[in-house]
């Protein structure tokens, strides 16, 4: 049975996965969906009750009931490379690729309803909380007034997007801010604005989990570092990621976490605190993990092969094929 | 009229630059121009950052 990725071609962190696949002798398929009506072909039919489809690409064939499972990787858009693309194309295009794939009854790394609700960040807020992971002090809001309460009550804060996204036109990176005592919080009302008790951290923390396995790296902040800059993407640090234990508590949060959340792969980012207490920040369904594997030889890629190959079609309800849960 | 978190925007990094391997759809894998595949090479892919967390991308946020 074929394990189906659904990624880019200059993706090289897929191909991490796709090495340890080739090496288990397990038939992979791997596609971009952008090249849908170009190198990537499709066809599905629904006949006398029997439903049989088939994918192609490259010279590949695949039919959709010798898939064990699919791990949506980075997709590109459907039908974005079409001779004559479109917004409708592109509808039409990811109608049919992953409504077809839906009813294959593949295993899903992840499942694209899960994956949908977990990008939004104030549910993962939420989710946290009920999970029983430690999340910093956190307001949403479009009220200027409740931004100025919430300062008072918490003055060093930080200020970060709400989704995740960054604008395009023209392209801008929005990374977590400090924000400066006295700011004016009057633009607040102009958009909704997420502010957070700014965590004094000692390190951040990288926790990959994939099914039941969970992976986690630290990296120090650096003693003499500047306060002011907090967002580990933008930081000039030189500190490696090392890997590290994760406590019993706060591994079965996130395993309460990732069975909620009907996911069978997240990247959560914690920051440590002077007590040694993480602090949830947020859980990328599709986080990158390549650069924790690189720095600290954990098998990441390993696990995820090892997910994508485990057993194949299970007609469980909802996502329950998709859950971190889920048997190997 | 802007919003209050683009007070704190900056200039996207560039992550568009040349990779010395290339996309071998046989493989499905990216190639080195010596034949090797460049996932094997994590010296390179940590030289490179091309599996490194980012912000700021065009397509893909989940980082």
């Amino acid at each position: 049975m074929t394990v189906l990725i659904l990624t880019s071609q200059e993706d090289v962190t897929a191909d991490m996965v796709v090495v340890h696949l080739n090496a288990s002798g397990v038939p992979v398929v791997r596609l971009d969906p952008a090249d849908l009506t170009g190198t990537v072909a499709l066809s599905a039919e629904y006949v006398h009750g029997a439903f049989r489809g088939h994918l192609s690409s490259a010279g590949r064939l695949v039919s959709l009931e010798s898939l064990r499972s699919v791990w949506v990787r980075r997709p590109g858009t459907a039908a974005a490379r079409a001779p004559e693309p479109s917004a409708w194309l592109t509808e039409e295009a990811s109608q049919a690729l992953y409504g077809m794939l839906r009813g294959s009854g593949a295993r899903w790394m992840n499942h694209p309803d899960a994956a949908r609700r977990a990008r939004h960040k104030p549910w993962q807020l939420r989710l946290a909380q009920s999970s029983g992971l430690p999340v910093p002090a956190t307001l949403i809001t479009t009220f200027p007034q409740a931004a100025r309460d919430f300062a008072e009550r918490y003055p060093d804060l930080v200020v970060k997007p709400v989704s995740g996204a960054h604008p395009q036109d023209p392209p801008r990176a929005v990374p977590t801010t400090r924000v400066p005592p006295g700011v004016d919080f009057a633009a607040v009302a102009y958009g909704p604005t997420l502010l957070q008790r700014r965590v004094a951290k000692r390190a951040d923390i990288r926790l990959t989990a994939v099914g039941d396995r969970l992976l986690a790296a630290r990296k120090a902040t650096a003693p003499d570092g500047d306060p002011d800059v907090v967002d580990v993407r933008f930081a000039p640090s030189t500190a490696p990621w090392h890997p590290v234990d994760v406590p019993p508590r706060l591994a079965e949060a996130v395993r309460t976490y990732l069975r909620e959340a009907e996911l069978a792969y997240g990247a959560f980012d914690f920051a440590e605190d002077a007590d040694g207490t993480w602090w949830f920040l947020e859980c990328n369904q599709s986080g990158q993990f390549g650069f924790v594997e690189v720095e600290t030889g954990q098998p990441i890629s390993r696990t995820i092969a090892e997910w994508l190959a485990g057993p194949g079609p299970q007609h469980h309800s909802r996502h329950a094929d998709c859950c971190g849960s889920a048997a190997p | 009229m802007q919003p209050f978190a683009l007070n704190y925007a900056r200039p996207a990094a560039e992550l568009e630059f040349a990779t010395p391997y290339a996309y071998d759809p046989g493989l499905q894998l990216n190639v080195l121009g010596d034949g090797r595949i460049a996932a094997r090479d994590h010296a390179l892919l940590r030289e490179l950052g091309t599996t490194t967390s980012t912000a700021g991308s065009k397509t893909h946020f989940d980082d």
